[in-house]
């Protein structure tokens, strides 16, 4: 699993720019699958099993992007201006580097002024790549970026930047070759363009026409030293989203995958997060509504280059997910 | 007491927090079983009512959106006997410390809103309005019991009782948006009386104060010809801006943006004009702030009218409405939608009246 995941963080895919890691993915499971296609808006769609007459399609829901940033002007002395993919924050982008999707790779200025302290602005932030000038300058307006970290295993834990959400993507290609899916009919869907508004999963929701949709993705914890007040923890089990800032999970939702994770006997934590959304808002509103959820996978430093997650979380909800839509499911 | 008042009064003592309506799903139900041809709850859990009209098939449809849900709290942690808590939609946090509350654990438990002390707080929270993360309810439980009955997720709503005021004023919680609700109710009584071609679909919508999906999803669902949004707005009150707020005891305001289509404010202006109702023109830019944000774009697009019911002290538990404004809102929405005939989507285009010019 480390080395799925591991595979996974490495590869550059910001929002819209999906394809490598989409290719990566449809190596992974192409031979595990029913069938899949990719859409419009590039949204990896992948079915498994047959809804029987007892039975439900289940959204599944994770998504590709990582957050990045988009070349938006050159100088003459060919130091490039950027703008942001996704939520970028100014104050951990100090001694950032970034890696472009042909491979370039470049390091992150900022203009001096304010104080040792103070963190400038995203405009006051140029990338430097060791050219003199405007001819020299490796990339063009519109090229974009990821930031450049290597994955560490710190044991339990390991980091890695875009753990935002190639840990959800790791879950469900695991899901996808292995998880047992009963009655029920699995669409598991690699969501494109989640961090600049869930766009991908609304395309993708209207398409698959779901009769339950669930989101895997990363949520933030309160865990670290005075941190904000919030009961979700490393290592305390993968977390069932009662709430969010754009979506209050389907209480008859959160009752099935609590009792279920109760049932198994899976840790897990009861999830509410005050800033920030998944791909499940988007997928609740689509069409005439649809019952959704979240499994979250806490994660420490989220949207900076390094994101910390607890392997033992993800192992755990594999094994929620699998309880989950293995069986019959009365809602 | 009038069954408006009696209606609402049952309502705004009812919980159904955002994403959680269905206790006054079951009441508003029960009071529009009377007055519908068939009722249904949508995936979302919105109510849809439907009444039919006298038409001949294919007929169109109207239908008026009023939220159900209200705002309220939620427990996000259970620490040493004490909740910590996160709002359901948007609350004044200034008003929390002292409210009396019912904590939806296990059993009801009632509760109160206290604020820690200046010496247990942090220095930049010793003055000025306590944040919503450093405030706790007190159950009066013991600890044990607490953690057993309590958990993070369960619901908090205010526990204040309506206030009948003088003047036909209401007090209350939830009166946003519930006031509209008992519009609503109103309406469809009268209109069962009364001759209408058009269906009529009447929609209690949930999520109002989250996402709006309550009324996205209903929208898409029931594919109405047109619709009417009812929702409160800001009534005048000692320091509100002039031109944002709105009298009380002077009919609804009729709300002219980019949510309203043009014609269909006309035609509300017209029938007004010809039954003789008073009427306020609101105006707001970029966005309404009700449920018409996302019902007007839902399938196709919808052809949308906002109505405001004036109202005192939004988001905060005395909500504060005028009795007289609801019944007769109720009536005008019965007299434009008894009005409404074959023809009516022909005068419906969204930006016609340059075309209007030149046919003169």
């Amino acid at each position: 699993m480390k080395s799925l995941i591991k595979a996974l963080t490495e590869i550059t895919g910001p929002s819209g720019y999906e394809e490598k890691i989409r290719d990566f993915i449809i190596d992974q499971i192409k031979d595990h699958v029913d069938n899949f296609e990719v859409d419009a808006l590039g949204n990896l769609i992948v079915r498994k099993g047959n809804k029987a007459s007892n039975g439900k399609v289940i959204m599944l829901a994770a998504h590709l992007d990582e957050i990045g940033i988009m070349i938006t002007h050159v100088d003459a002395n060919g130091f490039a201006r950027f703008s942001t993919l996704g939520g970028v924050y100014p104050r951990n982008m100090a001694g950032g580097r970034v890696r472009f999707l042909n491979g370039d790779s470049g390091i992150i200025g900022m203009e001096p002024g304010g104080t040792i302290k103070s963190v400038p602005d995203i405009a006051k932030m140029y990338v430097d790549f060791g050219v003199t000038t405007k001819k020299d300058c490796p990339v063009n307006i519109g090229d974009v970026a990821c930031f450049e970290r290597t994955f560490t295993d710190l044991g339990d834990r390991i980091v890695a930047k875009a753990m935002d959400d190639r840990v959800g993507i790791a879950i469900l290609i695991e899901l996808l070759k292995n998880a047992k899916t009963g009655p029920n009919q699995i669409v598991g869907v690699f969501t494109t363009q989640e961090e600049v508004g869930t766009r991908g999963a609304a395309s993708a929701a209207f398409g698959v026409m779901p009769d339950i949709g669930i989101a895997i993705d990363v949520t933030i914890t309160g865990d670290t030293p005075n941190a904000n007040l919030m009961e979700v923890a490393l290592g305390k089990g993968p977390a069932i989203k009662i709430k969010d800032s754009g979506m209050i999970s389907d209480p008859k939702v959160v009752k099935w995958m609590v009792e279920t994770a109760t049932h198994a006997k899976i840790p897990f934590q009861r999830e509410i997060l005050a800033a920030g959304w998944t791909d499940a808002k988007a997928i609740q509103v689509s069409r005439d509504g649809v019952p959704a959820g979240c499994i979250s996978i806490p994660c420490r430093y989220v949207h900076s280059p390094s994101e910390m997650i607890d392997i033992n979380d993800v192992t755990n909800a594999i094994k929620l997910l699998s309880n989950l839509v293995s069986k019959t499911i009365s809602i | 007491m009038s069954n408006t008042l009696k209606h609402l009064k049952e309502m705004i003592s009812s919980s159904g927090l955002s994403g959680f309506e269905s206790p006054i799903r079951e009441i508003i139900s029960d009071a529009w079983e009377p007055y519908t041809d068939d009722l249904s709850v949508s995936k979302l859990g919105s109510l849809h009512g439907k009444l039919f009209g006298s038409g001949e098939e294919p007929r169109k449809s109207v239908m008026i959106a009023t939220h159900m849900d209200a705002i309220g709290l939620i427990v996000t942690s259970v620490k040493n006997g004490f909740l910590y808590m996160d709002t359901l939609g948007g609350i004044d946090s200034r008003v929390l410390p002292g409210q009396m509350v019912v904590v939806h654990g296990e059993e009801e438990f009632p509760g109160m809103i206290i604020q820690p002390p200046d010496h247990a707080l942090p220095k930049e929270n010793q003055s000025g309005p306590v944040p919503i993360n450093r405030l706790l309810i007190d159950l009066g439980l013991e600890e044990r019991e607490v953690a057993q009955k309590v958990k993070i997720g369960d619901l908090i709503s205010f526990a204040t009782e309506p206030l009948e005021l003088d003047g036909n004023y209401i007090a209350g919680h939830s009166l946003d948006n519930r006031a509209s609700v008992a519009v609503l109710t109103k309406t469809l009584e009268i209109l069962n009386k009364r001759q209408h071609l058009w269906d009529v679909f009447a929609v209690a919508t949930t999520q109002e104060e989250e996402t709006l999906g309550g009324a996205a999803t209903s929208g898409f669902a029931l594919r109405p010809t047109i619709a009417i949004v009812v929702d409160v707005t800001f009534a005048k009150s000692p320091g509100a801006p002039d031109h944002l707020s709105f009298e009380m005891d002077k009919g609804p305001t009729f709300d002219w943006g980019p949510n309203t289509h043009p014609k269909l404010f006309k035609s509300f202006e017209k029938v007004a004009k010809d039954f003789e109702y008073s009427y306020q023109h609101a105006v707001y830019s970029r966005s309404s702030g009700t449920d018409a944000i996302t019902l007007q774009l839902a399938g196709e697009g919808i052809p949308l009218m906002i109505v405001g019911l004036p109202l005192r002290y939004m988001h905060t538990p005395v909500e504060m409405i005028q009795i007289k404004d609801i019944e007769r809102t109720a009536r005008l929405l019965a007299d434009f939608i008894s009005q409404l005939d074959d023809n009516f989507m022909d005068t419906l285009m969204w930006d016609a009246e340059k075309e209007e010019d030149e046919a003169k």
